[in-house]
């Protein structure tokens, strides 16, 4: 058979995983080199200690799947300094920078909850907008009154339909009534209503 | 053994929008979609599920499920997909092993040198001797190469059952005669035990796939069978798994996912590469961009 088995006590079919100080990693974060760069913000994931210098790198980091490991590093940590490394993204111009952040925060609903006032409260719809998908991730009754604080003012039609697609997957039936003021509100723009009567009909039976 | 009525499931009512709340999440969460005309399918195995959960209602169901209580969205998953395992599932994608993905990758290797395969996770085994018996069968350079194949998991009870290399016949379902002749040996009605030179040529470890330690170990793949298994991590698992895979790749390495699983919502790092037997995912040669 042509099939060859490497035995691990042998002839490892694996190589010993370089260990390196931390200070190797942060200074692989500025090095010319995306694979240096690449492999310090993996060994860095999880590291409180690093979420500073992982901030600094994704400032200026150009590579994109380098700017993916910096954001899972740092998503790894979960802790306040994450998010406010993460939040500046959601205003790139980089659609693909702004999705990525968008994942990380996500995945943080915690850490992200206290920010939450500020950001659907911000004053770039797009920024509410991004901010109103953050609490898909939340409990049913918090994302619940998260989103129906913010349908009760918003103006931007499309800062509302984002909210109420979330709505409609983790809402309770205590958004009803928000929600039928939101369509009398924006009773001009016929795709809200609609959007709002099919979210209406799959939380209506929900527990409050 | 469970009296009749428990394990009866339970006439809760369901509606049409709770059917569409719910495919929307399993879509949004794992890629598999299901649209209403599939509404019986569903229906069953929601009330399979709504029952186990011991849920009142629909809502109290899915509120189990976003919260992930119990790890109900895997026993959704698992509810709603294949579990069970046998030589050839899937067999599209050793096909494009064979026809396209092997050619490509021979192009960049040097004379000697080996090609690696990575099974994870290899559960039982059937999937790693399923390559090695694949490339056997339809490969006609087979002979030219040296080749690894390692199969690897998290769960050590699957993986001694992989060393063992005894299955049962219906494991065989998909496999042709001439092939349960060549690399079986029946041990009796209802069992069969690999041949000891096939079983000798895999090589089985166990691993993390989330576990940057575990798999900074593993490197220099050609080919990565990761099927069925991200589609049950949560978005942040999912993307500290992709780079791990990532890592373990030789540039321009293929990975091969289980099919109603997707590497582009999961991650950038990776090409989509449509070949006729298979979607698979391609590792770059190299950052395009790089500054």
């Amino acid at each position: 058979m042509p099939f060859v088995r490497r035995e691990i006590a042998t002839t490892p079919v694996v190589s010993k995983a370089p260990d390196r100080s931390l200070e190797t990693h942060l200074a692989g974060l500025s090095s010319t080199d995306s694979e240096a760069r690449w492999s310090a913000a993996r060994a860095l994931g999880g590291r409180a200690d690093a979420v500073a210098a992982l901030a600094e790198a994704l400032a200026t980091e150009q590579v994109p799947r380098v700017r993916e490991a910096i954001m899972t590093a740092v998503m790894r940590v979960g802790n306040e300094a994450s998010v406010l490394a993460l939040l500046p993204y959601l205003r790139s111009q980089d659609a693909g920078l702004r999705a990525t952040a968008i994942e990380a925060l996500q995945a943080l609903p915690d850490a992200i909850a206290p920010f939450m006032p500020k950001l659907l409260a911000d004053n770039d719809a797009d920024v509410r907008l991004l901010a109103a998908e953050l609490v898909r991730n939340m409990p049913a009754k918090d994302a619940t009154r998260i989103l129906c604080d913010l349908l009760q003012n918003e103006q931007a039609a499309n800062v509302c339909a984002a909210a109420i697609d979330v709505l409609a997957e983790v809402g309770t039936r205590d958004a009803v009534p928000v929600l039928q003021a939101c369509a009398a509100r924006f009773r001009d723009t016929p795709f809200l209503p609609f959007a709002i009567s099919t979210t209406i009909a799959r939380i209506s039976n929900t527990e409050g | 053994m469970a009296p009749p009525e428990v394990q009866r499931t339970r006439a809760i009512h369901v509606t049409q929008e709770d059917v569409r709340r719910l495919c929307e999440f399993l879509y949004r969460r794992t890629g598999m979609s299901f649209d209403d005309n599939k509404r019986y399918y569903i229906d069953r195995r929601l009330a399979e599920r709504i029952t186990a959960t011991a849920s009142n209602s629909f809502q109290s169901y899915f509120a189990t499920l976003r919260s992930d209580a119990e790890h109900e969205i895997e026993h959704l998953v698992n509810a709603f997909t294949v579990n069970e395992t046998y030589f050839y599932r899937e067999d599209h994608q050793l096909r494009c092993m064979v026809s396209n993905l092997l050619d490509d990758i021979l192009r960049r290797k040097t004379t000697g040198e080996s090609i690696r395969i990575w099974s994870i996770p290899c559960s039982t085994g059937e999937e790693p001797y399923s390559i090695a018996m694949w490339l056997m069968e339809n490969w006609s350079e087979v002979d030219k190469y040296n080749i690894e194949i390692v199969g690897s998991d998290i769960d050590t009870r699957a993986l001694k059952a992989a060393a063992d290399g005894v299955y049962g016949t219906r494991a065989l379902m998909r496999l042709p005669r001439h092939v349960i002749e060549r690399y079986f040996g029946r041990i009796d009605g209802n069992q069969v035990r690999i041949d000891p030179g096939l079983r000798d040529s895999v090589q089985f470890t166990r691993v993390n796939l989330i576990d940057a330690r575990d798999m900074a170990l593993y490197r220099d793949f050609d080919i990565v069978f990761c099927r069925n298994v991200l589609i049950y991590f949560d978005d942040a698992s999912r993307r500290i798994a992709a780079e791990n895979l990532y890592d373990c790749l030789r540039p321009g390495g293929y990975i091969c996912l289980g099919h109603s699983e997707t590497m582009s919502r999961i991650s950038t790092l990776f090409r989509v590469c449509r070949f006729p037997d298979a979607i698979v995912y391609q590792r770059p040669e190299a950052d395009h961009d790089d500054s």
